[in-house]
């Protein structure tokens, strides 16, 4: 579904990314783990048009997506959910919500999806008209992402979900997201610095460190552990090339 | 008390005109960070428009004969027209340049203008008497208001409240609002950038025509650099209301506009003529207690 090769990313003279290559599947969970600064990020808003590449190809479903704009992106069916919330503050829950529908045009399931969102995450119904600057930290991260699933997107790309949040609130936010799999068959691309729950939660996991992959695999695989902790660390015999950590 | 009443009435008349600029700013801030020093000249084209263009000292209305409301309405295509222009022919491929970059951009099309101006009207200052059964005035007990100002004060408010509902009310207004909080995040989630961008640029030019044909009506004189006051002070109405917000504009409009007009009635004679150094001067005290204005917002995130 997802398709990417060779990706390399640079702001001014440093390199987020120097050669990626990563595919999501069709229904797949694919978890890219990795520390900060290892580019995860970069990878993301590089698939949702926020960053050109340097080179490489971005496919989805075959169509090519470097040069698209983010709007064209979000309308073929993949919806981003950036690291730090970006929730807009001075509109309403209820707007926030509703916001790529309105984008789009497309206000067919606007209740039956906002039900169906609401029904995970019931706080954001109490504070529906309240704005959205007044939530807590994990109620706007329940925002972002049940904005995300409201245009009914394809892919979704979730960048670290738990970051910043208390452990019962990362707990809430992944039930939902595995609900939200069973329920639709959502097709998930995740940042993480940390692989732990990932190993539960993910089809396949990539390890990102200094801008490239440095392992990958299917989970079942990987459940040891160890590679894990090697290719997070660079504990090989081979350090990657020092690159500057932009992200 | 007469006299306070009086000056109320001219403090709110002023504050309406530069409340109506400072919005047009604002909402072009607000999205692209653009602080459109055009913004001025579009006033002064609007008032231009009225007359056919020659370059003979007496001006021969045109579209300023038309009966009022397709006054309002031609002027304001002609305005909205050249501010889409000046996105499309030099904001747009300036969009990812930094603010300054973007601000000195905007004192070149603010340039451009008034020479096209002098090009098609010539520099001398025309007379034009448009709409001048507004200087009737009202007798209300023992204050005397010109209707004009009854007349930009109502024009301001339907303004303001058919804004407040576009803004609040449509699927576009709050796909722009969401677009002034944080652009990128806005673009993500498949708001099209370049139509609420065009937005921007038309609500500011109907802003800006609306405000030149009640500035025109103001002063009868039409010349090239008409505009360039009132977007000087429209602009330090944003600072003082807060960048980015469009209440803060609004409000920091009437704010600059008390100030001004209470300094002149209430100030000593020999103090006077240095009315403009006083209100300045408040501005720079509000900065220091205030620095982000009155109605502050959060912080301006980056664009894409």
């Amino acid at each position: 579904m997802l398709e990417i090769q060779d990706l390399a990313v640079s702001y001014g003279g440093t390199t987020a990314l120097a050669g990626v290559s990563l595919n999501v599947r069709e229904s797949e969970a694919v978890c890219v783990v990795g520390p900060n600064g290892a580019g995860k990020s970069t990878l993301m808003a590089a698939v949702a048009g926020g960053v050109p590449p340097r080179r490489g190809r971005i496919t989805f479903d075959g169509k090519d997506l470097v040069g698209v704009a983010p709007e064209n992106i979000a309308r073929l069916g993949i919806s981003m959910v950036p690291e730090g919330r970006h929730v807009f503050g001075t509109l309403t829950v209820e707007e926030n919500l509703l916001i790529g529908t309105y984008a789009m045009g497309d206000r067919r399931h606007v209740s039956k999806d906002s039900e169906l969102l609401l029904g995970y995450f019931p706080r954001l119904k109490e504070r529906w008209r309240q704005p959205a600057g007044r939530l807590s930290g994990g109620e706007q991260q329940m925002l972002v992402i049940a904005r995300a699933l409201m245009t009914r997107p394809r892919l979704v790309m979730v960048d670290e979900p738990s970051l910043g949040l208390a452990p019962k609130i990362v707990d809430t936010v992944y039930d939902a997201l595995l609900g939200l799999r069973r329920e639709r068959g959502l097709t998930m691309l995740i940042n993480e610095q940390s692989s732990d729950r990932m190993l539960k939660f993910s089809d396949r996991i990539y390890v990102l460190r200094n801008g490239r992959i440095q392992l990958e695999g299917p989970t079942g695989e990987l459940q040891d552990g160890e590679a894990i902790t090697r290719a997070y660390f660079g504990f090989d015999d081979h350090p990657a090339p020092a690159l500057s950590e932009a992200m | 008390m007469i006299n306070f009443a009086q000056t109320f009435i001219d403090a709110l008349s002023l504050g309406s005109l530069y409340a109506l600029a400072a919005l047009g700013i604002g909402l072009l801030f607000g999205i692209l960070r653009l602080i459109n020093f055009a913004y001025g000249d579009l006033i002064t084209l609007g008032a231009y428009a009225l007359i056919i263009p020659s370059t003979e000292a007496v001006a021969t209305l045109f579209i300023g004969n038309w009966p009022w409301f397709l006054v309002i309405a031609a002027v304001a295509v002609v305005v909205v027209v050249a501010a889409l222009a000046s996105d499309f022919l030099v904001f747009r491929h300036v969009r990812r340049a930094d603010p300054s970059t973007l601000m000195i951009a905007s004192f070149a099309v603010s340039f451009v203008i008034q020479n096209v101006i002098l090009m098609f009207y010539g520099s001398r200052p025309k007379s034009v008497d448009l709409w001048s059964n507004l200087n009737y005035q009202l007798q209300m007990g023992e204050v005397r208001i010109p209707l004009l100002q009854i007349v930009t004060i109502l024009a301001t408010l339907v303004l303001m409240g058919g804004l407040t509902l576009l803004l609040k009310r449509t699927s576009l207004g709050i796909q722009m609002r969401a677009a002034a909080e944080d652009f990128r995040m806005a673009r993500y989630l498949g708001v099209r950038g370049n139509l609420v961008i065009g937005l921007a640029f038309a609500l500011s030019g109907v802003l800006a025509a609306v405000a030149s044909l009640l500035l025109l009506s103001q002063v009868g004189t039409l010349s090239q650099t008409m505009g360039v006051p009132l977007m000087l002070f429209a602009f330090i109405a944003t600072v003082v209301g807060g960048m980015g917000s469009l209440v803060g504009a609004a409000t920091g409009g009437f704010a600059v506009a008390f100030a001004s007009v209470f300094l002149q009635a209430y100030l000593p004679d020999e103090l006077r003529p240095f009315r403009d150094s006083f209100v300045f001067g408040i501005v720079i005290l509000m900065l220091l207690v205030r620095p982000s204005g009155l109605i502050p917002t959060k912080a301006l995130v980056e664009r894409v």
